[in-house]
């Protein structure tokens, strides 16, 4: 028998900017958590357990949980850290999930954060890479397997993000337009989204085509911002939300699940197998997760998807490894206005990570937001118009290769 | 809902200053040599969790390239950046959760040839006023709270140094430990290298590299793997806050309840009658005596007398650190990991020169953070 487990509170500490050089880590966190409880009746000390997370090296500050303690209202309390990239967020919620699932606490509170504004997010990511441009600097220069990525990340991430976006247009069939496409739709999302970084109300793909290309064909418009900011979640036990009397505007937790591929880049190198587009570990969690959840057709039974994508082309990639869109056939529902806001397939109302990115926040953001929309509390017009019975949040990370996947829904799967 | 969890197998390495392997092959190696002990592939475990840190390994995602080294290529997986006993007590949950019977935690670093760990630890400290001053670190914390337990119980710097010898000694007859001292002596201890009084060189815990690796399962599942499980009955992790001056470094409160929560889950009500041996995760040797005074295994003060009559030997009433402890090794974010994995070869009896004779309950600590602000306490039973 297994220990239903619901969303019951969507905190953030504001709008998601640039640069707070007016604060600190620990008072970056703070706020999101005070708005968090201030949505329910809870006391903070009702919390039971505390889980938390960001990456890290972007700030320079090691396990920077220790010193906001006092701050997010871990002292005194069980607290753990999770930390996986890009799937950060997701990976502390799913940790908290697995607090009150165990049964060991029935109130805990998910933290995910990113300051990006403390250093450079860019040098963050080459922190990846470093080691083994350093063994070429040392041993000369040896671009076979992981090594190459030194070569590929030129651009931090986006280098090897180009070869997967060429990659799933090759596949698709698509053009360079139809990521100016999605890139459009989802700054114009954001706009609606009181929360989101980059807000471009009526931003059009003439808008995106304007932008400089970095890597073809990534322009900068298809790239996501660094932002500053933090999400809380609160989480609870069956019993303890119909203690609370709030069954009614929850979000239960109906599948999750995580998984690793290799490091990609490495191998396009070498010329093997491993396609960075392909993402057969996302296809494997998102079959396991929907089973979990009692979900046989998701493209019927899932009513708006929250995807993780650093850049554009990934917009269009994850909805068909999801299982929501045929594979090759989301260019194609991109043209037919399916994936506006209400359209068939809502995609990323938020404006998704390419409109909001801070980095230890952003997978928790995805799953942050399909709360909101099953309990309908979207604000600003970011809502979708239907009901939303199910919606499920994608996380993405790692040198392409780690993925969460989250089924959310208005009603517990029966035990 | 699973309702017991057991450990069913367990490996180190042997723990060096200079290991002559990366990190991505030492972990593969112990891995692929414990599913080989147990007769076992990759196959058969549900879910992987890796405790490293993104500081410690010098790279940022560092799993990016460590998670396929545990076997974990197209599996589910996840990592915790903290301690490797708090990657086993997040393993520990999801068996309960019932959505996974078997979990393979890994911990480990290279703090012995790679990085200092002194310099690593100072990057968790409060980046504006504490760590461009120096003043607080996790050795001048150590000595604060040495001295205040020396003044309190009269605990002289060679009851300090008795302890540290006693753990040098055990660490000497564990085959796994990376610090090996001929003859340890109090006059050695005494004549070692001042670093913040009364914390010497002899007194601080062997940065090492090295990891470990510990499966754990459900009741279901368990006999697949061994006849003799070790099962966690107890668990407890609590915070303290973070700034030194509002913490009790004597009575080190939260230490205390994680402990009280774990005894109380694994149904003790005497800790220091019902309990066999401790592992304990200490920085420093001096941490020694507090810590276990704070999980209720000595009276508040008894160090003095614990050290005079020898009771935290492995022939004493209530060992602590048979293995050595960190003292002989600390692969920082294997450490606790480590004393789990230590725990279980005591109760399965596999501890070899270091065992305690009959030993059932054991009970399993780990730190994080300045100061051990972050604590984990296991109970496990054979």
């Amino acid at each position: 028998m297994k220990r239903n487990v619901a969303i019951i509170s969507v905190g953030y500490n504001g709008r998601f900017v640039s640069k707070r050089p007016d604060i600190n880590i620990p008072e970056l966190i703070q706020p999101a958590v005070a708005n968090a409880i201030s949505k329910t009746k809870l006391k903070p000390e009702q919390i039971d357990a505390y889980v938390v997370g960001n990456m890290h090296t972007f700030e320079g500050v090691n396990q920077p949980h220790l010193w906001a303690s006092d701050h997010f209202g871990g002292a005194g309390k069980p607290v753990m850290r999770i930390a996986t990239g890009g799937t950060t967020g997701a990976s502390v919620f799913q940790a908290a999930y697995y607090h009150v699932a165990s049964g060991l606490y029935d109130v805990v509170m998910a933290i995910g954060w990113e300051k990006h504004d403390e250093g450079d997010a860019q040098v963050g990511l080459m922190g990846i890479l470093l080691p083994e441009a350093f063994s070429m600097f040392n041993f000369g220069p040896d671009m076979s397997g992981e090594r190459g990525i030194a070569g590929l990340g030129g651009g931090g991430s986006t280098g090897g993000a180009a070869f997967q976006a060429m990659s799933y247009l090759t596949k698709a069939n698509a053009g360079i337009e139809h990521i100016d496409r999605i890139a459009a739709l989802m700054r114009s999302n954001a706009a609606k989204n009181p929360y989101a970084h980059l807000q471009q109300p009526g931003c059009t793909e003439a808008d995106i085509a304007k932008t400089p290309i970095i890597s073809y064909p990534l322009r900068y418009g298809h790239t996501c911002p660094t932002s500053c900011g933090a999400i809380a979640l609160i989480l609870a036990s069956e019993e303890k939300a119909k203690k609370f009397g709030i069954t009614d505007r929850v979000a239960w937790v109906k599948g999750l699940g995580s998984g690793s591929s290799d490091a990609a880049t490495g191998n396009i190198i070498e010329g093997q197998i491993t396609d960075p587009a392909e993402q057969y570990m996302c296809k494997v969690v998102a079959k396991k997760v929907y089973a979990m959840a009692g979900i046989k057709d998701p493209k019927k039974e899932i009513q708006v998807a929250e995807v993780y994508s650093g850049f554009s082309h990934q917009d269009l990639m994850w909805p068909e490894r999801l299982g929501l869109v045929d594979e090759g056939k989301s260019p194609e529902m991109l043209d037919k206005g399916a994936f506006a806001i209400d359209g068939e397939l809502p995609l990323n109302p938020s404006g998704g990570v390419t409109s909001t990115n801070a980095i230890g926040a952003s997978a928790m953001v995805r799953v942050g937001e399909a709360a909101l929309q099953v309990m309908g509390l979207a604000e600003g017009g970011h809502q979708v118009p239907r009901k939303v019975e199910n919606a499920v949040a994608h996380g993405w990370g790692g040198l392409f290769q780690f993925v969460t996947v989250t089924v959310l829904g208005r009603t517990p799967v029966k035990k | 809902m699973n309702e017991r969890v057991a450990i069913v197998g367990y490996k180190q390495t042997k723990h060096t200053f200079d290991s002559p392997v990366a990190r991505e092959r030492m972990i593969y190696e112990l891995v692929k040599a414990l599913f080989a002990e147990l007769g076992i592939t990759r196959d058969d475990i549900d879910t992987f969790i890796l405790a490293s840190n993104d500081f410690t390994d010098g790279r940022t995602i560092s799993e990016v390239f460590t998670v396929p080294r545990i076997g974990a290529y197209m599996k589910d997986e996840t990592k915790v950046e903290s301690d490797g006993l708090s990657a086993a007590l997040y393993a520990y949950m999801r068996i309960l959760s019932g959505l996974y019977e078997t979990a393979l935690v890994v911990g480990f670093s290279m703090a012995g040839s790679e990085f200092r760990a002194p310099l690593i630890q100072s990057y968790t400290l409060d980046p504006v006023y504490e760590r461009p001053r120096g003043i607080i670190n996790y050795y001048s914390i150590a000595a604060l709270q040495a001295n205040a337990y020396m003044r309190k119980y009269k605990f002289t710097e060679e009851d300090l140094a008795q302890l540290t010898v006693k753990n040098l000694e055990n660490a000497n007859n564990n085959p796994y430990a990376a610090r090996k001292e001929e003859n340890p002596s109090i006059d050695k201890v005494l004549g070692s290298k001042p670093l913040y009084l009364p914390i010497r060189q002899a007194h601080v815990s062997a940065y090492a590299d090295g990891a470990c690796a510990v499966i754990l399962s459900s009741k279901k599942m368990a006999k697949k793997f061994t006849n003799k499980p070790v099962w966690i009955d107890g668990v407890g992790h609590f915070m303290d806050t973070y700034y030194i001056g509002d913490r009790d470094l004597l009575a080190m409160e939260h230490l205390s309840a994680a402990a009280k929560k774990a005894y109380k889950m694994a149904g003790i009500k005497n800790p220091k009658k019902e309990i066999d041996l401790a592992e304990i995760h200490t920085n420093f040797s001096s941490e020694e005596p507090v810590f276990a005074e704070a999980m209720g295994l000595f009276k508040p003060g008894s160090g003095k007398d614990v050290v005079k009559n020898g009771e935290s030997r492995i022939d004493g009433a209530l060992p602590i650190n048979p293995s050595g402890g960190p003292l002989g090794a600390n692969p920082i974010n294997a450490t606790g990991l480590i004393r789990l994995a230590e725990a279980s070869a005591q109760l399965r009896n596999e501890a070899g020169k270091n065992q305690v004779k009959g030993a059932k309950t054991a009970v399993v600590h780990a730190q994080d953070g300045p100061g051990a602000q972050l604590n984990t306490v296991f109970v496990v039973r054979r």
